[in-house]
């Protein structure tokens, strides 16, 4: 076919001639490489790798600096994939139906990312991991973790500047949660190759990460940023502070309660107006025991003895759906643990110093101011959290498409 | 008669060209820098936490635990009666004694050269800034003193525990801010009282050159809470103070002389 060309070509003027059958080599050669060139982009085209930037928009009075590492970035794409390996049991690295497990086995969206007391899997409240090997704390919820920067889990084991760089934030505490005996007992190597091979998550790693080869750390980036994205900042009281709604007598009254030192004395360590998060991130002694002997407190981490028998103060919002209560689910009702506060704080030597009610036994509150601060702290539920379709598990998995 | 048209065109280039770099010289930097860095010390000792090792003027052991607190206002004054205010409203430091990124602060603002009599700041923050939510980030947000309370910002926590009459170890939060004149305790609020004050450090004069960074140390000295003109005894006041303003002002008097300026490191 070139060389028709070509002599259609020597038709215009170089017939016959030695400066013709020069051309007609040179433009044989031309031609050649021309369809060479064209034949090579005549491929697929690469999609170039252009993940959607995600902003998480800062809600009214939050903090404006966020944990978000900066070899993880937050995107569109991200997000997307973490939320489906969030909810896809496969996650274990095992597909037998009785294997599966994943974060959202224990982490359910309407008891705020926590498992709930009145979970028919984890009786009490209580979970266990796959083999049935119970964890050693009842469970804290997926709730505003972006803000966290003085570190996370009970003993707060996770922070980022840990010198042990595998323990510094969300994505190490999914490598955690995958291979502790207590959880998935699972392997990275055999849940990234599953994850390979099931039709949908090459491509949607490649979006996420600009590979479709999938590896375990992508997979702890995913699941990391679809975690920071899970924001409640839309309960009762969260509109009182935008001015959008009044509280109730009982509601207000259990305010002041709450942020009075005379009073309940719970903002010192749980927040308040200045402090929406309504936990401080930080980790106290809160008088509940005379002597301790769990491993995997405050201490464990620190070696610090004021840190002994210290634990996370753990967020109020939506802690009406988060019992059980204290990091060793002792208490199973908010009025149980308002008992304590009131009635049953104990002396030991690592007490915190925020723990002054300790000379009178606790905060002594009657009944009816109970009463009141047990509506104010209903009033930090957030339904619209509990229900975000965004945060919910997808409808169909990638390969169920 | 066209030459000359276009050497005047010139000519008036030329000119408007050498105009335009006649800007005038730039002044010679005549300003320096001042940083101050903090400690914490009790009886002229740095303050070793978490030891039941002091004894104030009540008689009282103590120990502390941690102080976190805000100065503001960082005022230079000259002989002349002269100041200068540094910083203007970015000037709230936060000083944490758990953080070490804290315990240095170098003021934005240039100092001009010359001689200065002393220093002053304010302990706490004053009222037109110490408004709610003028911090939204940890450790900072973490001071909020409650709008029920006055609003604002802890002016500072002071936490450690003491010895009690019974020999027990009971826990104190010396906490300072916006004290409350109640009609009746602790539910009704007549009105607030702004507690913070002014610091005139002593013995702060210095000569700034032109081009020097000075480094002044601030020392909190921790016993002097508890004495002059007030004996402050956690026996009596108990080991919460944020609702009790005659507490809080009994401590603001003490603190005229808690804070000391060393020129040397």
């Amino acid at each position: 076919m070139i060389v028709k060309i070509v002599n259609a070509l020597q038709i215009f003027s170089f017939r016959n001639n030695a400066v013709g059958i020069i051309f007609k080599q040179v433009t044989v050669f031309g031609l050649l490489a021309l369809f060479t060139f064209s034949s090579c982009n005549k491929q697929p085209r690469e999609e170039p790798y252009k993940p959607t930037p995600y902003h998480i928009e800062i809600p009214f009075g939050f903090p404006n600096k966020l944990n978000i590492p900066k070899d993880n970035p937050m995107t569109v794409e991200g997000i997307a994939l973490g939320r489906y390996l969030y909810y896809d049991g496969r996650l274990s690295g095992r597909t037998d139906p009785d294997s599966l497990m994943t974060c959202a086995t224990c982490h359910l969206q309407e008891r705020s990312f926590e498992a709930g007391i009145d979970n028919p899997r984890f009786p009490g409240g209580h979970p266990h991991g796959i083999t049935g090997i119970p964890t050693p704390h009842v469970m804290l919820p997926h709730i505003n973790l972006v803000w966290n920067f003085t570190g996370y889990l009970w003993d707060g084991a996770v922070y980022p500047d840990n010198p042990d760089e595998n323990m510094r934030n969300i994505e190490d505490i999914v490598r955690l949660g995958v291979t502790s005996k207590h959880e998935l007992d699972g392997d990275t190597a055999r849940t990234a190759a599953l994850f390979q091979s099931i039709p949908g998550y090459p491509e949607l790693f490649k979006k996420a990460f600009g590979s479709d080869k999938v590896t375990f750390k992508n997979i702890g980036r995913a699941i990391a940023q679809f975690v920071r994205t899970l924001i409640s900042a839309n309960s009762k009281f969260d509109k009182y502070m935008r001015g959008e709604v009044q509280l109730s007598q009982s509601e207000l009254h259990g305010y002041v309660l709450f942020t009075s030192e005379e009073g309940g004395d719970c903002f010192h360590c749980h927040g308040g107006f200045g402090n929406p998060l309504f936990t401080t991130n930080l980790f106290y002694n809160n008088g509940k025991d005379t002597a301790f002997t769990d491993p995997l407190d405050h201490y464990s981490v620190t070696h610090d003895p004021m840190d002994i028998g210290a634990y996370k103060a753990t967020t109020l919002r939506n802690i009406e759906v988060q019992g059980p209560y204290m990091h060793d689910g002792r208490y199973e009702t908010l009025e149980q643990v308002i008992d304590f506060y009131s009635h049953h704080v104990v002396r030991s030597p690592s007490i915190s110093p925020l723990m002054h009610h300790v000379i009178t036994g606790g905060i002594q509150l009657t009944p009816p101011e109970k009463e009141d601060l047990l509506n104010f702290i209903k009033a930090l539920r957030d339904d619209d959290f509990m229900t975000n379709p965004d945060f919910a598990k997808p409808e169909k998995f990638p390969d169920e498409r | 008669m066209r030459i000359r048209e276009l050497l005047i065109i010139f000519s008036a280039f030329a000119l408007l060209a050498v105009s335009c770099h006649k800007t005038p010289e730039q002044p010679e930097t005549k300003t320096g820098k001042l940083s101050f860095s903090f400690k914490h010390r009790v009886d002229g000792q740095p303050l070793q936490f978490d030891t039941m090792m002091y004894v104030n003027a009540a008689g009282n052991h103590y120990l502390v635990n941690e102080i976190q607190y805000f100065i503001s206002d960082v005022t230079l004054h000259k002989s002349d009666g002269d100041s200068v205010l540094l910083d203007k409203w970015e000037d709230i430091h936060y000083v944490d004694t758990d953080i070490e990124s804290t315990w240095t602060y170098v003021l934005k603002d240039d100092i001009k050269a010359g001689t200065y009599h002393s220093i002053s700041f304010t302990f706490g923050i004053n009222e037109q800034k110490n408004q709610s939510l003028i911090f939204v980030n940890p450790p900072e947000s973490l001071m909020f003193w409650p709008e029920l309370l006055g609003g604002g910002y802890h002016y500072m926590k002071l936490n450690g525990k003491w010895l009690d009459t019974l020999n027990h170890i009971s826990p104190f939060n010396f906490h300072l801010g916006i004290g409350q004149i109640y009609y009746s305790f602790p539910d009704s609020i007549s009105r607030y009282v702004q507690n913070y004050f002014k610091v005139s450090l002593p013995n702060s004069g210095f000569e700034m050159q032109a081009g020097e960074t000075k480094n002044f140390t601030i020392v909190m000295n921790v016993e002097n809470w508890f004495q002059n003109p007030n004996v402050f005894d956690f026996n009596y006041r108990g080991g919460d103070i944020m609702q009790k303003q005659d507490a809080m002002h009994a401590a603001c008097e003490n603190g005229w002389d808690v804070f000391t300026l060393e020129k040397k490191k």
